[in-house]
């Protein structure tokens, strides 16, 4: 499998070097340090053979994680398992990854290198579970001599619900919920939408008691069609088309494939039950309508119209509309009966800001750029207006949780909260 | 602590001689930690070697896994010194009550590599592999390669453990790593040591749903190399991976994608097959737009497998290969790479919209690949020619400097005027293309420039004075300008011979004492023809349009038979180079593909074995075209690859597109 991982600095120097396999040398990764990372050179893609080594890698800010290997690997695999241990630093570190907390925490690190792979293969690499047994300075001597508390972390680990420690203790017994929408829109020149799609995610941040066992639901049309209509009822909710889901380790997968049914054991804390993907009946919050002018060879004006679709009593926050100007932009004249608009140069654009802006709504944005005389007679390449923004209590793809139960041999009745919101992705609009 | 010193003088190993050998347990910890340091610089301290193993007495876990990373780093530069920790790791083996510390020990005992150690470990090894404690059973299976490896001699013992495990393993963790370990020591001896039945099967089978995420991968990536007896065994093993496309981690997902269309071959049930496409097609997609692009990529290298041997899934998707503004270019040009690949005689329009926006990007290189596969489009379906010759012309009007894409674009031009030779009436794409000639500076582009005055000098206006301009400096160009030089003077010749015969004569004169064999040769022969008989030289040089008709419309990237094979090794290293695993690694042997036919999953036709037709087909062509090149390309041998595609079934594959 994997013969070694490598933490590297943008300068290539190695950070940490941790050989699992004997068929790599030291000289056949400062070939790739020197070669590869100090010269930025085909430093993209991520996979490069040099001599019958692969090396695989990411690029975390200035880091460069490393894996090489000399047979015929799983590059999928791979690479999810260097973001893992990225993931995994991260917790360790409260949340940093950069060279200074690398250097500041090596034998820590090692000592995650030694446990979350064996002879190049993958093992636990679920950070909650290493921070059982792998904790900065060395395990309390207690829990070394504590032969029963042992067998039962072993157990958990290997166990099938490993993510969840048993006899959790909470006096409050509380579930958040978030559903978080990004909204990835491509629209051309002429306002025809070329490309969209909904990524979602449900976050849970769960405080719960015991071994929980949870059923979730929502206005999925599948399931719904499932379910037995309860007499005298009607309902107008049709449910709406998730093109794709995928799950947290936790969620009961051959029962979702059968009945499904979202059931799950949850861990601990925070993490994320599922994320989903729709590409069917999306309620674009926002519309752009830009006009491009050429005034002369010298000036140019393009106006930017946005109109809200969504409930009056509802708000977007944070809107940020980036106008793309040319780089020989030398000035630049805005009117705009809301929000600001500023040019800025290290951007690139005009960036028009909002703090908030309310459902069914229009504004619009004059710029006038005048450009300075260039040499370069390039025309000049369009980017496309990009936005940002968020709306909360409202969802791009008309999902709605319906139901979340929880059952618990205690029987305590938990408070639950649900929190919506939809934010932009990558939301584009070709000028 | 000093984390990333100077180098270490010979004073400062001394003074960690002496903290290690200190008596304060904290000085000792911390001079081991700068071992450890110096040692992940790549400094030598193996010298140390001795007083670090002393260390060894402290009970203390945290040191102890230091020393350990420090013995398998030095084991085999001392492998004597190595053998006074042997007492070490069988003591916290077999009495240690603690299963992180016996798994440690056997973890790095396993570790050490030095052969003549391994004898001391076959016992303790034996006794963790039967231990009570899943922790250290899933620890010490993996050791059995470790030690295989060095001393295979010693292990059948430890194999008949190991198959004997298997059968009655029922711990998840344990069994994917017990399936991962055998297939390591299958890859190392060549030899089979799996055996599987159907219970072990279905055991497999139960472990993928409580197993941790890289265990399901082992497993399921295990699955897809096993060929099923029957229908029904395929349908089951599916029926239980189904439910992994809804895993978060898209390694899972893909491997289950990869499982379930590698058994849908063994498939009776048509109507089956089709709903399973139907469940697969859209996990796929998800994966492609994973927000880390490097998985993208491994994903996006392995999409043109599956779009030949499984076009169903892709149908009517082709937007979601559309390149969004910020990827990575590495992205991007798989992703163009793809659209080609996907676009047929329905779609062409969709695609060759899309690319017209790709033509205002900033790269330069990308552009030249945008426009690369327009010409590719064009050439491949006769209905896109207009509407890509439209937009080639249109880019062509506003070009005012020699850059990368206008070479693209000129040797595009050429392609597409062979192929249709009528071209040059659409939208004046001739006058146009003629009015940035002079931004060539590559040799295959002005090779192209070359051909066009030569095969349309009647219709550009002063072509014999950009014939001889270029003659002029005929010494100094490439040889496979040169060559094209020569064909179109001729031809140029032929058509005005009374304001040409001095520009033949000069050519003549500077061709004929060519370094190059190619290029005097072919000279003299059109000197010969010519004094002898001008009609012979006209049927070789101006041939119709209509010849060239018959382009490779072959967009395959893997030969038909090896696609089984490919499809069992999907997101591994060999794909992602569009290779074959023995193609890539020389120990690795040819795997006989057992099955006879290769089935390709169409839209709407049931799944058919085509691989018979196309072969004959192809072997028509190969035929066909060999003659035809031996009619008309006797002199003509330096055409771009594109037209010499079928003589030689393995350029195929890399034709237009470039691999790695």
């Amino acid at each position: 499998m994997i013969s070694s991982i490598v933490f590297i600095n943008h300068k290539g120097e190695i950070l940490i070097y941790r050989v699992y396999k004997d068929d790599i040398t030291r000289s056949e990764t400062t070939q790739f340090c020197a070669k590869i990372v100090a010269t930025k050179e085909n430093k993209e893609c991520p996979i490069i053979n040099i001599d019958g080594t692969s090396f695989i890698h990411i690029t975390i800010k200035d880091i460069v994680v490393l894996a090489t290997t000399k047979v015929n690997v799983n590059v999928a695999m791979t690479l999810q398992f260097l973001y893992q241990l990225v993931k995994v630093c991260r917790a360790y570190f409260g949340g940093e990854f950069d060279e200074n907390c690398i250097k500041k925490h090596f034998v820590l690190i090692y000592e995650i290198l030694d446990e979350v792979m064996d002879y190049g293969v993958p093992q636990i690499a679920d950070a909650d579970l290493l921070k059982k047994y792998i904790q900065e300075g060395g395990l309390k001597p207690e829990l070394m001599n504590d032969v029963e508390k042992l067998k039962q972390l072993t157990s958990q680990a290997t166990g099938a619900t490993s993510w969840r420690p048993p006899n959790l203790v909470y006096r409050k017994n509380e579930v958040y919920l978030d559903v978080i929408e990004s909204v990835n829109v491509l629209m051309s020149v002429k306002g025809t939408i070329l490309k969209a799609d909904v990524a979602g995610s449900i976050q849970v941040k769960c405080l719960l008691s015991g071994m929980p066992e949870c059923k979730f639901g929502m206005n999925d049309k599948l399931l719904m069609q499932r379910e037995p209509r309860k007499p005298g009822q009607t309902t107008t909710d049709k449910g709406i088309t998730i093109d794709d889901l995928k799950f947290h380790q936790c969620v009961k997968l051959p029962k979702f494939d059968k009945e499904r049914a979202i059931t799950f054991i949850p861990p601990d804390g925070q993490f994320e039950l599922m994320t989903y993907r729709i590409t069917e009946n999306i309620n674009l919050p926002f519309k752009i309508m830009p006009v491009y002018n050429e005034l002369g060879k010298n000036k140019l004006e393009i106006r930017v119209k946005i109109k809200s679709i969504f409930e009056k009593n509802l708000f977007a926050t944070n809107l940020a509309i980036k106008i793309p100007v040319p780089k020989n932009t030398a000035n630049v004249n805005t009117n705009s009966a809301i929000g600001k608009a500023k040019h800025e140069p290290d951007q690139q654009g005009v960036i028009w800001r909002i703090k908030k802006y309310p459902g069914d709504f229009e504004a619009l944005l004059r710029c006038e750029i005048d450009l300075g005389s260039t040499t370069n007679q390039q025309p000049w390449i369009k980017p496309p207006i990009s936005m940002e923004f968020q709306v909360p209590m409202f969802t791009a793809s008309g999902l709605r949780v319906r139901f979340l139960r929880i059952y618990e041999k205690a029987g305590y009745k938990p408070t639950k909260w649900i929190r919506y919101i939809t934010k932009a992705g990558e939301y584009l609009h070709r000028l | 602590m000093a984390y990333f010193g100077n180098n270490p003088q010979r004073g400062e190993l001394q003074e960690l001689y002496a903290d290690l050998n200190d008596l304060n347990f904290e000085k000792k910890k911390e001079a081991v930690k700068k071992v450890i340091a110096y040692m992940t610089v790549g400094k030598d301290v193996s010298d140390l070697f001795q007083s670090v193993i002393k260390c060894l007495e402290f009970n203390d876990i945290e040191m102890k896994k230091l020393i350990y990373l420090y013995i398998v780093n030095y084991s085999r530069q001392k492998p004597d010194d190595a053998i006074m920790v042997i007492q070490n790791f069988r003591k916290d083996v077999r009495k240690s009550e603690n299963p992180l510390v016996r798994a440690l020990a056997i973890r790095t005992f396993g570790c050490l590599r030095v052969p003549k150690l391994n004898e001391y470990l076959i016992e303790p090894l034996k006794d963790c592999i039967q231990d009570d404690d899943p922790y250290v059973r899933k620890t010490a299976v993996l050791c059995v390669p470790k030690v295989y490896e060095v001393s295979p001699e010693i292990c059948p013992p430890l194999l008949e453990l190991l198959q004997k495990l298997l059968e009655k393993e029922s711990n998840a963790l344990v069994l994917a790593n017990l399936i991962q370990s055998m297939r390591e020591i299958e890859v190392v001896s060549g030899k089979q040591i799996i055996i599987l039945n159907q219970k072990i099967i279905q055991k497999l089978l139960l472990a993928v749903d409580e197993c941790i995420e890289w265990g399901q991968i082992f497993i399921l990536d295990y699955l897809a190399t096993y060929n099923p007896q029957d229908s029904k065994q395929a349908e089951i093993i599916i029926e239980r991976t189904l439910p992994r496309l809804s895993h978060i981690n898209p390694t899972v997902t893909f491997c289950a994608v990869k499982v379930i269309l590698k058994y849908l071959d063994f498939l009776d049930n048509g109507d089956l097959v089709k709903n399973l496409c139907k469940k697969v097609a859209p996990s796929l997609i998800s994966l492609l737009s994973w927000n880390q692009p490097e998985v993208q990529y491994t994903i996006l290298r392995n999409i043109s497998l599956i779009l030949q041997k499984f076009p169903i899934l892709f149908e009517n998707d082709v937007k979601v290969f559309f390149c969004s503004f910020n990827e990575p270019y590495y992205i991007k040009y798989e992703k163009l790479d793809i659209m080609v690949r996907i676009c047929d005689s329905k779609n062409f329009g969709q695609v060759l919209n899309e690319l017209l926006i790709y033509l205002n990007e900033a790269d330069p290189h990308f552009v030249r690949k945008t426009i690369k596969s327009i010409g590719k489009i064009a050439i491949t379906y006769d209905k896109a020619l207009d509407k890509a010759v439209s937009i080639l012309v249109e880019f062509a009007k506003n070009i005012q400097q020699p850059t990368e894409p206008v070479q693209e674009l000129l040797i595009q031009m050429q392609l597409i005027y062979k192929k249709n030779k009528q071209m040059y009436k659409h939208e004046e794409s001739l006058k146009i293309i003629y009015s940035i000639i002079d931004y060539a500076n590559e040799p295959e582009s002005k090779s192209a420039c070359a051909w066009i005055v030569g095969e349309f000098g009647e219709f550009i206006p002063k072509s014999v004075e950009k014939m001889k301009e270029y003659i002029d400096n005929f010494q100094m160009e490439d040889r496979l300008v040169q060559l094209q030089l020569l064909t179109s003077a001729v031809q140029l010749y032929l058509k005005y011979p009374s304001q040409c015969s001095i520009l033949i004569q000069q050519l003549i004169t500077s061709a004929k004492d060519s370094f190059n064999p190619d290029v005097r040769d072919r000279t003299y022969i059109y000197w010969r023809l010519l004094s002898t008989d001008p009609e012979i030289v006209k049927n070789l040089v101006c041939f119709n349009s209509g010849t060239f008709s018959n382009f490779s419309k072959d967009l395959r990237l893997w030969e038909t038979q090896d696609l089984v094979l490919a499809l069992e090794n999907m997101g591994n290293i060999s794909n992602l180079f569009h290779k074959l695993p023995h193609q890539l690694y020389k120990n690795i042997k040819i795997k006989v593909n057992n099955q006879q036919e290769v089935k390709i999953y169409k839209g709407d036709e049931k799944p058919e074995s085509q691989v018979k037709e196309q072969q004959d087909e192809n072997q028509q062509n190969i035929q066909k075209e060999q003659q035809q090149q031996q009619d008309i390309d006797l002199l003509n041998f330096d055409d771009p690859p594109v037209n010499n595609n079928n003589n030689n079934n393995k350029s195929n594959k890399t034709d237009v597109f470039e691999l790695i």
